[in-house]
This record gives structure tokens, sequence and C-alpha cells, in this order.
């Protein structure tokens, strides 16, 4: 019998992965401080996280005998583009929130194939525009301070 | 009877009866728009009611719920493209129907099939929901503990997935509603000395982030699908001939949905199919079925739709989501600071009722919409990908701040748009971890106080009739479909031997 049915990598790696960061979590939660008997009302703060983190290791570790999926298709298109436009966002926001969803927007329009000026303008600068006047008119929503938003918060 | 009234009389404020016609158009546009569907639209939308009374907000987001469900057989009907997945069974024939020049005809259909769908299973959700959660209120913490963990065990078979994927989706999700401070020792956990974990994940960016962002990703890959509208001739009623033929259908796939949305989380989109498969089992040519068969738009509309006011009655009466909507609305209750379960009807009964009225509002007001609104509807799902998303994704990222407003928790969602992608490339629906983060907190506290009660002999649960009845179900739910495979592979084994 065949222990690891498939051959393609993720087939197996993926419950290893589950497997190694379940037993990393395993471990964080022996490091919870516990409680004295009379204040752990039934329970000690690490024995229902244990018990769940037990379960997602026994699932994975019957995944990785029973599981017979088939290898995932090859990813296509503008997806790790797309990604990566994400994580250029998710470092340009420390310096204005609106500067990155007005640069994000424009980008990911212009790299799914857009190329009508007025398109690009209406989702890089109008569209976060009005949002952000929306949210902070209607529902008084305080943006955090940057480059841009400064502008109107002085 | 009073509760029903005073739920009437709030519903008559012309202020609440505006939001809901707007909602309504919203719904229908997050419904026809492919790629968003109910879920993501509520997910999206929750962010907005931030500022409102709890009413209105849960009014907003249940009518949200319903009419993007309808709505998802817009585009089913007209570009073969379903705007939800509970839509998928209305493609294989109301496509058909557009083709040979009668999408009038099968949008007239699901206008029709859903309305009196929902209207059917609201009627029912009146009656029930009231009855479970009288039934309910003399649950102790170690029946509700059972009670959730079935509610947790039907998530194995959501979707087409492995249950046994789901189950660790759903269990991922229990794990991450135990970061932050322990409610029970006001110990920390997985904090790793982040101030912001202290409080623990909040449920609104989780979502917005594992159903919009990674939604976007998901896109990504599908940009090259063509979409073509049908040119749709005037909108026509379906003939007396066609009720004639399919009146069985509908209240056959209204039961179905109902009982569907009434089975923890499970939603509109198995209703649907099974509602389907009904449909052309019963029917006197079900060969017909995928080549334009009414029915088949029949059978699959009034399922979806019923399953939405099937999926509210474990949501209110119990706290237990009844679809994956309903668990986004269930979290939109919590943060408007609403605990959905029995004492919601005894202390806010009037509030249910208006809900329930509000969702019986929406299925009248898609059906005019469904019928005279459907061509304005089909143009706007011709949105180009490239304009929509950088738009979906702004909206995501400031409902995610607005909630808050914390970056952290822009950090949050946008990190679970990464993991909610990896885990959809790799099989894992984040369904059953949306579900997990939500019911996680109150799966704890209930077995707390359960080995409180029971002195920590948590055996002692098996005694107890009623938490051995919920018990028993998981066990069925978890491990039936495996033993009813076993069952019924034998014949088959015999016979080849033979």
């Amino acid at each position: 019998m065949q222990f690891i049915k498939g051959n393609h990598p993720a087939r197996w790696m993926v419950p290893i992965i589950i497997i190694g960061l379940s037993a990393l979590a395993f471990w964080q939660s022996t490091q919870f401080d516990r409680v004295p008997p009379i204040l752990k009302r039934g329970m000690q703060p690490e024995d229902f996280p244990q018990i769940i983190i037990a379960l997602i290791i026994f699932l994975a570790v019957l995944l990785l005998i029973k599981d017979t999926d088939e290898r995932p298709e090859k990813i296509t298109g503008k997806v790790w583009p797309s990604m990566a436009l994400i994580i250029a966002f998710a470092l340009v926001i420390e310096i204005d929130l609106f500067l990155g969803l007005g640069v994000f927007s424009f980008l990911l329009c212009l790299l799914w194939g857009e190329r009508r000026v007025k398109a690009l303008l209406l989702v890089g600068i109008v569209v976060p525009l009005i949002v952000f006047f929306f949210f902070d008119q209607v529902f008084e929503i305080r943006f955090p301070k940057g480059i841009l938003t400064n502008l109107w918060y002085g | 009877m009073e509760a029903a009234f005073s739920g009437l009389l709030i519903l008559a404020d012309p202020y609440l009866l505006a939001l809901i016609l707007i909602a309504t158009l919203g719904g229908v546009l997050v419904g026809a728009l492919p790629g968003l569907n109910a879920t993501t639209g509520v997910a999206l939308l929750l962010p907005f009611t931030i500022t409102m009374e709890p009413i209105p907000a849960i009014v907003i987001l249940t009518t949200i719920y319903c009419a993007a469900t309808f709505a998802g057989a817009i585009t089913a009907i007209l570009i073969n493209t379903p705007g939800t997945s509970a839509s998928a069974t209305t493609c294989l024939d109301g496509y058909p129907m557009s083709q040979r020049g009668e999408a009038g005809r099968a949008l007239g259909m699901a206008a029709v099939s859903s309305t009196i769908g929902g209207i059917i299973s609201i009627v029912c959700l009146m009656l029930a929901a009231p009855l479970l959660a009288r039934a309910a209120y003399h649950f102790a913490p170690p029946e509700y503990f059972a009670l959730t963990v079935f509610g947790l065990s039907m998530l194995a078979s959501i979707g087409n997935g492995s249950p046994i994927k789901n189950i660790i989706s759903g269990a991922f999700g229990v794990l991450l509603a135990t970061v932050g401070i322990d409610m029970l020792t006001s110990i920390e956990r997985f904090t790793f000395d982040v101030n912001e974990l202290s409080d623990g994940i909040s449920f609104v960016p989780v979502m917005i982030g594992i159903f919009g962002i990674s939604e976007l990703l998901v896109q990504a890959s599908r940009l090259d699908v063509v979409r073509e509208r049908i040119s749709m001739k005037a909108i026509k009623l379906p003939s007396r001939a066609d009720y004639a033929k399919v009146w069985k259908t509908i209240l056959r796939s209204s039961g179905i949905g109902t009982f569907i949305g009434i089975l923890p989380a499970e939603g509109a989109t198995v209703a649907s199919m099974i509602g389907y498969n009904e449909a052309k089992r019963w029917s006197k040519t079900p060969e017909e079925f995928g080549k334009g068969a009414i029915e088949g738009i029949a059978g699959s509309e009034a399922a979806n739709n019923a399953a939405t006011g099937g999926a509210m009655v474990p949501t209110l009466a119990l706290g237990i989501p009844g679809s994956p909507t309903a668990a986004v609305i269930l979290a939109g209750m919590m943060v408007h600071g609403l605990r959905p379960g029995p004492t919601l009807f005894t202390e806010q009964s009037d509030f249910v009722f208006a809900i329930f009225w509000s969702m019986m509002v929406v299925n009248l007001l898609f059906f005019v919409i469904g019928l005279y609104g459907a061509k304005l509807f089909a143009r706007v799902t011709l949105v180009p990908m490239q304009i929509l998303w950088p738009m979906v994704f702004t909206f995501s990222i400031v409902g995610a701040y607005a909630l808050e407003q914390s970056m952290a928790d822009v950090w949050v969602a946008l990190i679970f748009g990464l993991i909610g992608f990896a885990m959809r490339r790799y099989g894992y629906s984040v369904v059953p971890m949306a579900i997990g983060l939500i019911l996680g907190g109150m799966l704890e506290t209930r077995l707390g106080q359960s080995m409180v009660m029971l002195d920590e002999q948590w055996w002692l649960m098996a005694t107890r009739p009623l938490t051995l009845f919920f018990l028993v179900l998981t066990v069925l739910a978890l491990f039936g479909p495996y033993m009813w495979k076993k069952i019924t592979a034998k014949p088959a084994k015999y016979n080849s031997i033979g």
C-alpha cells in the first residue's frame, strides 16, 4: 500500500506545513501562564487551544495518508503581479493610506489591461477621493495621518 | 403576536423602508456582478453600518443577503455566469433559454419562483424560530456546547471540497478565536506581545480579507474570460401554462430550500443543487433539463431563496449560522452588541420580527426589480473587471479600517486575503474558517462552563439526553456520508464477485 498517494509536492507539503505550524502553536501554548486551581473555571488557558491543535494535527496526518487530491492548477494570468502589488500597497500605506489606495488601484487597473486614461483616473483618483470624503463626512471616520490626508486634516 | 405587530410597526418607518429599497438595489447589484456574492457583499458592506442603530444595520445586511441571492440568477440567465454559486444550477437551463430568445421568460420565472420560495421560508422562519428559541431557552452549557460542536461538524460538507480539509479550516478558525486575552482566566494567548492582538482578532477584517481580497486574486487568473450579454426581449411574465407546469416544483423546492437552510452551515448553494435535482427527478420531461427547461429554473431558484429564510432560523434562535452569509450577519450582530439566541427572542422580540418583516418586503421588492430592472442590471454585469476590482479593493481596505479605526485591521485584512487565497488554491474552503472564528469563543466558553457545572468530569455530558443527542448527530454528520457510501457500495462489490 502506498503510504502517500499522489506525487506532486503540494500533496504532502501542505499537510506537513500545517503539522509544523500546529506543533509550533502547541509549543507556544505550553508557554501560557497558568492560573491557580480556584481561578481556572474548569480549564487552564492552554487546554482548549491544545485540544484544537491536536485535532488539526490528527486531521493533517489523516490528510497525508488519505487525500488523493490532484495537482492544483498552475497559477496563471496576473495573479503573481497582483499579489506583488498588494505587498507593495502594504508598504506604501505606511506613508499614506489613500496614496497607497490610489497607486494600487491605478496600477492594478493598468496591469489588468485597462488603457483608457479616463478609466485609470476614475479608479486611481476619483474613487479613493469619493470614498475618503464619504467616510470622513458621513461616518466621521478619521483616517491615519499621511502626506495626502494631512492636506485635509492640516 | 404582539411582537410580530411591534416588528411591523418598526418597519413602517419611512427611513427604514428607504434603506431597505436602497439595500435591495445594492444587493441585486452585488449579486449580479460576477465574482461578488452575498457573503462578500455583506462582509464588505458591514463597516458601512457601524454608525447605525442595530435594527437598520441588521435589516440592511439581511436585505443584501436576500437580494444578492436572487440576483445571481440574472447573470446566470443572461451571460451564463452565475452571480453567486447558488445560481450555478440556474445557468443550466436559464442560459439555453436566453439563447433561444426566451431570456424574459426565464428571468420572469426566476423572479416568481425566488419570491415564492423566499416568502414560504420566511413564514416558516416566523413560526419555527420563536419555537426553537423557546426550546433552546432551557439549554444548559453542555447542551449549548454539544449544539455548537454539531454546528461545526456540519462544516465538513460545505462545498465540494474534502471534508477533512473543511474541518481543518474550521478548526483553524476556532484556534484563531483563542488569540487574545482568555475570557475565563484573563491570561494572554498567542499575542506575541503585540498590543493589538490583546483583544483578539476582529471578525470583520478577517471576513473582508478572506472573502474580498482573496477573491481579487482569484479573479486575477480569470481575466481572459469573455462575457457576452444576450440581448433580452421585453420582459414577459411566465404564462399560465408555465405556472401549471412548475407550481409543484416551486413548492417542493421551497420546502427543500427551507429545510437545507435550517441545517447549520448549509446554505443556498446546496439547496439549489438538491432543488434542481429533485425538480429533474420528479419532472415528466427530465430529458429537457440542461437544454432550457423552465422547471429547472424554478427548482433551483425557489430552493436557493428559500434557504435564506431557513438559514436565519438557527442564526437568530441559537446563534449558530445557517449559511456562510448568515455567519457574516451573525458577526455583524455581535459587532452591534446583539447576542443571537433565545434571549434575543425574549428581550428584543420586536427587533427579531422587524428582521422577519424586512425579509418579506425584500422578497416583494426583488420580484418587481427582477421583472422590470433586470435589463439594467444585466448591463451592470459587463462592468470591466479591471475597473470593478480596484474599487472593491478600495472599499475592502477602507471598510476594514473604519470599524475600529485601526491600521492593524488593515494588516489583518491583507494577511487574511493572502491566507485565504492560499487556502482556496489548495482546496481549503475559507467559509469553515470564518464560521469557526465566529463560533470559537462561544464553544470555549460553553465548554468551560460545562466543566465547572460537571465538576470537571466532561464524560458526564454523555449522561444528559439532549447533549448526547447533539453529539450523536455530530458523529452522524461527520461519519454518516462515509458510512452510507460503504453501505451502498456493498451490493456492487458482491455483484462484481458474483
